[in-house]
């Protein structure tokens, strides 16, 4: 085989993109990909022998994806949240009811299971929340308020944020098809809450949430604390969440067309110790937690206690601030230009 | 609510806690679902369904012992049974009515009816009625249409005609739905409206997700059992539900549940509902009975007109 031909097939197996995981891809709507496969370059059958020169390749190729991914990430040292706060936690929900399973396709009855979420499971944890004086993010598809435009009002009424969550909880391929999702969203929430919102929880491209007037992403999760993302020299804030504070990876039989095999079927004894355990870390490391439900899943009558559970625990403990995504994103964005920390060139 | 077909089944706000009143000053509802059957796939029971162990259990030994649990309880129970076990099985299930257990429809033999014609659905749905009444002689007034093992989603299965067609045949109840967890009405015509009582259906309270799960069946590695994690589920949601005084409601398979340190689990868990004194336990056809009366939807079904707005990209 020609010599530049192998090196040209090591440099597309190696190339690495900062874009999130497949599994976080199709969660905040990107339509799915099929998986390529990627030969160990060496190995039999794909690529004839290694040599010295071959090898010095491979390094260089995954060190120029290095720094490339390096350039794409600035890390907050130290989030210096406002006096008398310890850490703050971050209650954001995605208010998928059927949204999601009308674009996958899923049959009658998954479309009544995220039903649940708009008829039943919105309302509890609003609930919860002012029983609790939390405030917390919503993050909605904008097409839901031709189906629950009731409960949304009440959230906006209750002082909670509404944030972007895509049109139909997917993002098209398409960038202008894209650009009108996002206006259409933007404008159905406007009509909400009576000012537009300010961030988002998908994969949109990031020029296009700049676009928006949008101050924040909520999606991935590359460090703890809050972090700015950089695309073509301009930087975005993301704020993290992590897939084990998620309760559709605990509670979602399903999720995304997983089947029987990879069914999710955990108690709520073992999620509560979980998410306790994560909060005492970030507690002790003054640092921040982003706990992301879904009401048709924790909407549930023994999830909603469970919740209960965990912010009786969390209230237990001074200097926790229960803020909204926006509020975190306005203290991060507030921060000196210094706190965060970017890759030396 | 702002009504739109193909994306929502029942209204937009589900029923408050305290809207929620059951008879005899009871508290709270709860409903034991027993699926007889031993369907896998969605082609619903095959003959080798019905050749071997499980099988023997389902209408043996497990049997035996779940009825000897529900007695014990003094549980009557909803039994969903596919027509070809009425049939098949017809002592077993003419002696499970004798006893004071429900008997409803669980599919011709449970099976997905997604792909079906209507025409085709209808005739399956008549030979249903008719194998039941002939094993109990009555005819079934709920129809189930749950989950199997392999199924892609716990959530179980109608066809776009199967809710219209049980209005057709007067059926009073479906057993299984997801949109609320107390009884709800599945809207076919928002213009009349058109609509039938669900039941709630939940796969955390179902046993078959926990006990050996996944099945061999489905050559996915070896099955996991996790009885805590049912008994775990069942006696938090219970207490939730009883605490807001709504409705629990619980499946099981009298081959999986029926045996060994399984039958413990439902004892104790039957004991801890025992505990409290305002329970009403009840069959899904009584749960269906006295909602009919408390809130029929004429009064109770709240449809808005749609304030859907077309685009050309939408998803059809």
């Amino acid at each position: 085989m020609d010599r530049r031909l192998i090196l040209k097939l090591i440099a597309s197996g190696g190339a690495l993109t900062a874009v999130p995981s497949s599994a976080w891809a199709q969660a905040y709507g990107k339509e799915p990909q099929r998986a390529t496969h990627h030969p160990t370059p060496g190995s039999k059958g794909s690529l004839p022998l290694s040599t010295e020169e071959s090898l010095m390749a491979e390094i260089e190729d995954l060190r120029a994806a290095t720094q490339a991914r390096r350039k794409h990430y600035c890390h907050l040292d130290q989030p210096k949240w406002p006096d008398g706060v310890k850490m703050a936690v971050n209650f954001t929900v995605d208010v998928d009811t059927v949204l999601s399973r009308r674009a996958n396709d899923e049959p009658p009855m998954q479309l009544a299971k995220g039903e649940f979420g708009g008829r039943v499971g919105s309302w509890r944890m609003l609930e919860l929340f002012e029983r609790h004086g939390v405030v917390g993010t919503f993050f909605t598809p904008g097409r839901t308020v031709d189906l629950y435009p009731t409960v949304l009002r009440e959230i906006v009424d209750q002082g909670h944020e509404l944030a972007d969550h895509m049109w139909e909880h997917y993002v098209p391929s398409d960038p202008v098809a894209a650009r009108d999702h996002m206006l259409r969203t933007r404008d159905a929430l406007t009509d909400v809450a009576g000012r537009p919102p300010v961030g988002t929880r998908s994969n949109f491209s990031q020029d296009l949430v700049l676009e928006m007037g949008y101050i924040y992403n909520s999606h991935g999760f590359s460090a703890p604390l809050p972090n700015m993302m950089m695309s073509g020299g301009r930087e975005l804030l993301n704020l993290p969440v992590h897939l084990a504070i998620d309760d559709a990876m605990y509670f979602n039989f399903g999720w995304l067309g997983s089947g029987p095999a990879a069914q999710r079927l955990s108690e709520q004894e073992t999620v509560l110790d979980i998410w306790w355990q994560a909060f005492l870390q970030q507690y002790k490391a003054g640092g921040y937690l982003n706990i992301a439900l879904h009401p048709f899943l924790v909407g549930h009558a023994a999830r909603i206690a469970m919740l209960d559970e965990l912010i009786n625990r969390m209230k237990s403990l001074p200097g926790v601030w229960f803020a909204s995504s926006a509020e975190v994103a306005n203290h991060c964005l507030a921060l000196p230009n210094q706190a965060f920390v970017c890759t030396e060139e | 609510m702002p009504w739109k077909s193909g994306y929502t089944i029942s209204d937009e706000i589900g029923l408050s806690d305290d809207e929620v009143v059951w008879p005899h000053g009871m508290r709270c509802a709860f409903s034991v679902t027993v699926a007889l059957s031993t369907a896998t796939l969605s082609e619903g029971i095959t003959a080798r369904d019905l050749s071997g162990d499980d099988a023997e259990l389902c209408f043996g030994a497990g049997l035996d012992a779940l009825l000897g649990v529900l007695d014990r309880f003094d549980i009557r129970a909803t039994f969903a049974v596919p027509a070809v076990i009425a049939a098949v099985e017809s002592d077993t299930v003419r002696r499970l009515a004798d006893a004071g257990h429900e008997i409803a429809a669980l599919g011709f033999r449970h099976e997905d009816p997604a792909e079906l014609p209507p025409e085709v659905e209808q005739v399956r749905l008549e030979a249903t009625i008719q194998a039941i009444q002939n094993a109990t002689g009555s005819v079934p007034t709920g129809w189930f249409g749950l989950p199997r093992q392999a199924d892609q989603y716990a959530t179980g299965s109608v066809s776009p005609n199967t809710v219209d067609l049980l209005l057709e045949a007067g059926f009073d109840y479906l057993g299984n739905g997801m949109a609320d967890d107390a009884p709800h009405y599945w809207v076919t015509d928002p213009s009349r409206p058109k609509s039938l009582l669900t039941m709630p259906y939940s796969y955390h309270s179902d046993d078959q997700f926990f006990l050996q799960f996944p099945p061999f069946a489905l050559r996915a590695g070896s099955g996991i059992e996790h009885p805590e994690v049912l008994s775990s589920n069942w006696r938090t949601e219970f207490s939730a539900q009883y605490e807001r005084g709504r409705m629990f409601t619980m499946t099981l398979h009298p081959h999986l549940i029926g045996v060994l340190h399984r039958i413990t689990t439902l004892e104790d868990f039957f004991a801890f509902v025992k505990e409290k004194d305002d329970v009403w336990i009840a069959t899904a056809a009584q749960c269906a009975k006295h909602w009919h009366e408390q809130y029929p939807p004429e009064t109770h079904l709240r449809l808005e007109p749609s304030t859907w707005k077309a685009y050309p990209d939408d998803l059809g």
